[in-house]
Formats: C-alpha cells, sequence, structure tokens
C-alpha cells in the first residue's frame, strides 16, 4: 500500500499549521510594530515632556547663574536618556553645549525648546535642540518582533508536536493497524476480529466508527459466504438427484421400469463372477410374451405397451425384492436372474412367472387381454460365461415356444 | 564653673613641655592665601615658642576628617594640645565630634561655627563639645563691602554709561555655602544699597577659581553688555573676570573695572598698575591671632571674657602706598618682623582686649 506519493496526515496537518502560524505572526507582527511604533513615539513624546518639565527649569537656572558644568551635566543627561540621541544647547550668549550623536543634527526632524530664564521674565536664555534616539525605535521593534516569531515559533513547535503525537497515536497508529489487519484477512480468517491497541476511552470517535464498519463489513461478508454454501450444496444436491436420475434412466427400461441391456451386461458378469468364486447357484429366465405382435396389431401400440407394463409388473410381484432383477431384453422378450438359485427353484419360480403372466390384463380403457408367456429356465454351469448361461437360456426359451408356447422349459 | 575649671586644668596637664598645636589647612599647600596664613602662623609659633604642624587637606572635604582620625590615631603622648581647623563647608560638626571623642581641645579659625539648616546644631563652644574652646572668624563682611565701596567710587569716578542712572554691577562671589563666602556677598549689597546710584544685576559663584571666573565673565559681559563694574570674591576670581574683559578686546582699569579680596603678590601687582581697582586683605592673619588666643589661654588667660566666638575686624582695604608697603615688608611671606608677643595678652598683663585689625602690621 505504500506508494510514492505516500503522505502522513500528520505531514499535512503540520505544514497547514505552519503555514497558518507563519501568517498569524506576520499579521501580528505588523499589529505588533505598529503598536510599539506609537509607544515609541509615545515615549519620546514623555520623555520631551519630561525633559521639559524637569531638565529645562534646571537648565535655565545652571544657564542663569553661569554654572557651566552643571550645564554641561545637564545636557549630559538629557542625551543620556535612551530615547534622546542628540542635544544641543544654544545659549543666547553665543556658547553651545552638545551631546551625543551629531550626525543625528542632520539626519533627525529637530525639537526646539526654548529655555526661560528662572523668574520667567525677560528674554529666553537659550534654546535647546534635541534629536531623539532611532535606534531605539528600532531596537524596540526588533525586541517585539523578535517576541512574536519566538513565540509564535514555541508555539507552533508545540501544537505540531501536540498534532504529530496525537495524530500518531489516536489515528496513524490505529488506522496502520487496520491497513495491516485489511492486508491480513483471508477467508479463513474473516470472521477474525479486528484488534485495536487503544487505551480504554470514555468517547468513540471515528476510528471507532471505522473499526466498527470493518466489523459490519466482515459480518456482512461472513453472511454472504455462508449463504453461497447453502446454494452451493442446494444446487450439488439437485445435481446428485438429476445424475441419479439420470443413472437410473440408463440402467431402466423406460416403459416397463425394468433394467435395460446395458445394466444386464455390466452387471450380469459380476453375478457370475460372485456365483463361481463362492461356488453359489445362480439361475437364468428367459421370458418372452406369446404372441405379442397381433396384440399390438389389434389393441394398438398403447394397448400393448400397456401390456408389456403389465407383464414386467406381474414378473416383479413374484420376485424377491433385493434378490432377484428383471431385465427388458427387448420387444415382449424379458431376462430374470435368480442368484442363490439352482435350476429346481429356478424352474418354480418361471412357473410361479408363467402362471402370474397368464391371467387377463385389463386395459385401462377397460378391454381384457388374454396373454401368456414362454420361460426358459438356465442354471449357471461352473466356468461358464455370460453369452453362454444366455444362450442356454434362450434355447430353453425356443423349446418352449416349440413345445406349444404357454409353458416353462429347462 | 567647676567644669570650666577642669577644662582648663586639663588642658594646662603638659606646663613643662612645649605647647603643640596642629593647624588642619583646608587649601591646598601651595595656595598663595592658604600658604600666607600658615607662614603667619608659623612666625606667630616662633614667636610663642609653639610646637605648630600644618596638614593640608588640598581643598578636598574628606580629606579634613581623614587628616582628623590621623591625628587622633596617634599614641595620647603625640597628640597636640591644640587643634586647629577651619569651618568650611560645614566639616565641623563632625570634626568636633572626632575631637570631643578623642579628648583634644579644638579651635575654629577663619570659619567659624555655621548652623545649616536641616542638621542638628552644634550649639556654643565648652557646651556640646567641651572641648571645642571657641573661634576667631575675621569680619568677611568689610572684605565685601570695602572693596564694593572702593569700586562704585571708581565707577563713579570714571563716568560709567548707566542705566536708568543706575551704575550696572556684577559680582561673582566664591560658593553658596561658606559663611565668609556669604558674608563678603553681604557687604557687597550693603555698599550698593547705601550708594543708592549703582544696580546690582546679578551675583553668580565660580567657587573661587579663576578659569571658572573667567568663563562665567564671559558669559556675564555677553548677557549684560552695558556693565562695567564687577566685583569678585576673591582675587582670583577677579583675574579670571579680567581675562575675560580682555579676550573681549577690553584693558581692565580703562573700560571697565574690577575688585578682589586677598593679599597675593599677583593681586598687588594688579592694584599698583590700576588694572584692579580695589583690593581688599590680611585676613589671613586670622590663623597668627588664632595661636595668640590659644597661647593666652593655655597661660591662664581665658578669651571668654571677650566671647567665646571671635568676629573681629581682619580686612585692610589697600591703596598704592598699604599695598608697596606690603609687599615691601611680607612680599616674601616672611613674618618675622612682627613680634607677635606684643599683641600676647600673657606678655602684655594691661592688655583687655585684643585688636586682630591687619593694618597695625603694615
Amino acid at each position: 500500500m505504500k506508494t510514492a506519493n505516500y503522505r502522513p496526515l500528520a505531514h499535512v496537518l503540520i505544514r497547514r499549521i505552519v503555514l497558518l502560524a507563519t501568517a498569524c505572526a506576520l499579521l501580528l507582527s505588523v499589529v505588533q510594530g505598529v503598536l510599539t511604533y506609537r509607544q515609541v513615539q509615545q515615549r519620546f513624546e514623555a520623555t520631551l515632556q519630561d525633559i521639559v518639565s524637569s531638565n529645562l527649569p534646571m537648565l535655565s537656572v545652571g544657564i542663569w547663574d553661569i554654572e557651566t558644568e552643571a550645564v554641561r551635566r545637564q545636557v549630559e543627561t538629557i542625551v543620556a536618556k535612551p530615547e534622546i540621541g542628540y542635544a544641543r544647547l544654544n545659549v543666547a550668549t553665543g556658547q553651545v553645549f552638545e551631546a551625543g550623536d551629531a550626525a543625528l543634527l542632520r539626519a533627525q526632524p529637530l525639537r526646539r525648546f526654548e529655555i526661560p530664564p528662572p523668574n520667567n521674565r525677560g528674554e529666553p536664555l537659550g534654546t535647546l535642540l534635541i534629536a531623539v534616539q532611532p535606534a531605539l525605535l528600532y531596537q524596540a521593534l526588533t525586541q517585539a518582533l523578535l517576541a512574536v516569531f519566538i513565540g509564535y515559533l514555541l508555539l507552533t513547535l508545540l501544537i505540531c508536536s501536540l498534532v504529530a503525537y496525537v495524530l500518531r497515536r489516536e489515528v496513524e497508529r490505529p488506522l496502520r493497524g487496520m491497513a495491516d489487519f485489511a492486508s491480513r484477512l483471508a477467508p479463513s480468517s474473516l470472521t477474525a476480529p479486528l484488534q485495536l491497541s487503544r487505551p480504554a476511552r470514555p468517547h468513540h470517535d471515528e476510528i471507532d466508527l471505522v473499526a466498527h464498519g470493518f466489523a459490519t463489513l466482515q459480518a456482512a461478508i461472513s453472511r454472504h459466504i455462508d449463504t453461497l454454501d447453502q446454494q452451493v450444496e442446494e444446487r450439488t444436491r439437485q445435481l446428485d438427484a438429476a445424475l441419479s436420475d439420470i443413472r437410473e434412466l440408463s440402467i431402466r427400461d423406460g416403459l416397463t421400469g425394468c433394467y435395460n441391456r446395458a445394466l444386464l451386461s455390466e452387471r450380469l458378469p459380476s453375478e457370475l463372477e460372485r456365483a463361481q468364486r463362492y461356488r453359489r447357484p445362480l439361475a437364468v429366465v428367459f421370458c418372452d410374451a406369446d404372441h405379442f405382435k397381433p396384440v399390438n396389431d389389434r389393441f394398438g401400440h398403447l394397448a400393448g405397451d400397456e401390456v408389456l407394463r403389465a407383464i414386467a409388473q406381474r414378473i416383479s410381484s413374484q420376485l424377491r425384492q433385493d434378490i432377484d432383477w428383471v431385465v427388458r431384453f427387448g420387444g415382449e422378450e424379458f431376462v430374470i436372474v435368480l442368484p442363490e438359485t439352482d435350476l429346481a427353484a429356478a424352474l418354480v419360480t418361471a412357473e410361479r412367472l408363467r402362471a402370474a403372466i397368464s391371467t387377463s390384463v385389463i386395459l385401462a380403457d377397460g378391454r381384457t387381454v388374454q396373454i401368456t408367456a414362454s420361460l426358459g429356465v438356465a442354471a449357471f454351469q461352473s466356468g461358464e460365461d455370460v453369452e453362454s448361461l444366455l444362450n442356454r437360456a434362450d434355447t430353453q426359451l425356443y423349446l418352449a415356444k416349440q413345445g406349444g408356447r404357454n409353458r416353462v422349459m429347462g | 564653673m567647676r567644669r570650666m575649671l577642669a577644662l582648663l586644668l586639663c588642658c594646662f596637664s603638659l606646663p613643662a613641655m612645649a605647647l603643640s598645636v596642629t593647624f588642619i589647612n583646608p587649601g591646598k599647600h601651595d595656595e598663595v592665601f592658604w600658604l600666607t596664613a600658615t607662614r603667619a602662623m608659623q612666625a606667630a609659633a616662633d614667636d610663642l615658642g609653639i610646637r605648630l604642624q600644618v596638614l593640608y587637606a588640598e581643598r578636598e572635604h574628606p580629606r579634613v576628617l581623614a587628616l582628623a582620625q590621623q591625628i587622633i590615631a596617634q599614641p595620647a603622648a603625640q597628640r597636640p594640645d591644640y587643634v586647629v581647623f577651619s569651618n568650611d563647608y560645614g566639616t565641623a560638626p563632625e570634626l568636633l565630634r572626632l575631637f570631643e571623642a578623642a579628648g583634644i581641645c579644638s579651635f575654629m579659625a577663619f570659619s567659624g561655627r555655621d548652623d545649616q539648616p536641616g542638621q542638628p546644631a552644634i550649639g556654643l563652644p565648652r557646651m556640646n563639645f567641651r572641648h571645642w574652646l571657641g573661634s576667631l572668624e575675621p569680619r568677611a563682611e568689610d572684605a565685601g563691602y570695602l572693596t564694593a565701596r572702593a569700586l562704585i567710587e571708581r565707577g563713579r569716578r570714571a563716568g560709567l554709561p548707566r542705566i536708568n542712572g543706575k551704575l550696572p554691577l556684577l559680582a561673582i562671589g566664591g560658593d553658596r555655602s561658606t559663611p565668609s563666602s556669604l558674608r563678603r556677598s553681604e557687604g557687597l549689597r550693603r555698599a550698593v544699597s547705601e550708594a543708592g546710584d549703582v544696580v546690582l544685576l546679578q551675583e553668580v559663584h565660580a567657587g573661587w577659581s579663576q578659569q571658572r571666573a573667567q568663563e562665567q565673565g564671559d558669559w556675564l559681559f555677553r548677557r549684560y553688555p552695558q556693565a562695567r563694574l564687577l566685583w569678585a570674591g576673591n582675587d582670583l576670581m577677579a583675574f579670571g573676570a579680567m581675562d575675560a574683559w580682555r579676550r573681549r578686546g577690553g584693558t581692565p582699569g580703562k573700560d571697565a573695572f574690577f575688585s578682589g579680596i586677598n593679599t597675593s603678590a599677583q593681586a598687588m601687582a594688579a592694584l599698583r598698575d590700576d588694572s584692579l581697582s580695589a583690593l581688599a586683605g590680611g585676613h589671613f592673619i586670622a590663623g597668627a591671632w588664632s595661636l595668640v588666643v590659644l597661647y593666652d589661654f593655655h597661660h591662664g588667660h581665658d578669651f571668654a571674657d571677650e566671647g567665646l566666638e571671635l568676629v573681629r575686624p581682619m580686612f585692610t582695604l589697600f591703596d598704592d602706598r598699604s599695598a608697596a608697603r606690603f609687599m615691601q615688608h611680607y612680599g616674601k611671606l616672611d613674618f618675622s618682623r612682627v613680634d607677635f608677643r606684643r599683641y600676647s595678652k600673657q606678655h602684655n598683663p594691661r592688655l583687655r582686649r585684643y585688636n586682630f585689625d591687619f593694618r597695625q602690621l603694615l
């Protein structure tokens, strides 16, 4: 699942947060910059006011009393204020005192203060020129902006770490677990529940929803597979039934329900083999309806079929269930196989069959058909094959036909 | 009274040995006024048989206290019998405390008691501080007054321009705290008010410094272009103002007039070449007179009957002749021609009241 395009959610989130924080920091920097600028300007004004209220009177007294050292100190005191970059005192009598960076005299707009005499009467004693310290503004701006940026940097780092941690713990790890689980999922383990090692919590979240969805999906697939199995089983049963029907059809005669010749040639050899191996008796009876063609001609083929079915039914009714079996050999000819039966017993059975057949048959339309059959019996002789046995029985049938029909020969 | 007797006895305890006095000189060792004062004191000490030690504070106030502690730290036998000091810059209370604790008798010369507002008063001599015997000060106001009056007279004679009928006058004082400085200014003001046709435009303070006086003079002449009279609290400041005037292209004594105080050779010369128009001095002798007073006290002639805090006229206004005489007699700071014993009550039992005027020494 890991592809070249893979990018963790945390990266996306962190990138967004960093972008947002940068934007916020820039915005706040602008605001802070404006505020700082105003603040510094106010500070400048306050300092100038301070100079007017405290330094000017001192200067006034100092100039008046010609205390040049005091005047010099005052000017230096003024410049010592961080807000002031340069001060120049032009005394009315021509003397000049200056302190600070004289270059500011040209670069900066100068503030000018007249120095009144101590008693406030008369001509001003001089003029005080003051240039503010521009470095202070830059310094204050730098500090303020640095504070903003460092603050945001720390905040962003903190938020990103938190996001990364929470995402890893709450999202990435469970999701990876789910992805692994899903990739390992096989039909055999379909019902195995998704196990996420997450600490217990009072509330559900999206991960729980996805996990629940997994469980639901698994259950649905599982149910679907179960239904498929049932359907396959049903179809198989139906197929088996159909196959069994087909098989039944392949070994039975469609009209009479007796076995067909195919079955005889398949099954009789194994009967002979068993009789041979265990030295058990086995007899075969050839039975052929007498004068059946005239019945067909006189009553129609459907009636003929009806009669054939009656004959088969009468034969079956006289045989031992599950031991003896009947084959429609062709036309109106039947072969009855009597395992565990010697010739004498077979003759008795044959006689019973002849008797059963020779009763009149009442057709569906109420007409009555009188029918008889001739039967040839042959008992298995050791080492004899199927063909020989059948030939001998057929020969006895022929003899019975020759002998006047409706009789048993063997 | 008993207490005082005890005190006197304490001070007489070493009659066999020579009387010893230490003078804490507040000035610099090469400062003309204080050097002159010291020389005069030494002459008096020689006449009276006093062992005199002079310690210079070099005009640094904290050093005065350090010197006092140095005196106290000496073994009792080596300590002086008396300490003479000047109450400059309000150092007296601390000095008195130190000497009182050490039991050393002290006497103030030149500058006496000056109770500052906001500080505990030191009281009168021999009260709070029993070892503080008293003080002797020149009447400083005289100096200011005499020089101012002479300066104004010179201005009138020169027919200087007037403002509203009055002669404009400038003043450069010493400082704002030393009593002698203040009194000199008071004398100036008294002279101005007595004159009636003079207006004191402004008084500034140069801290006794020639350089600062020059600077302030420059400012003042620019500030008051009409002013042609300048009174100074001492000679150096007068010289500073004169320098400033010269730098402006003027000639002191011709187009502007200056007055000073002190008896330096330079001042005398300036007076004689007329660049300095008025000069008063002679109060350096206060130190020598103090030794006379202490000598008499030591020998049982207490000055208490003349007052414990003596403020006496000492200043002399010099003219050409007296200046010439001063230079002739004392130009080399040699005061040996004066016999200070003549002014001692011990040596002149009939002397009832001290005369400290300097004029008698000329």
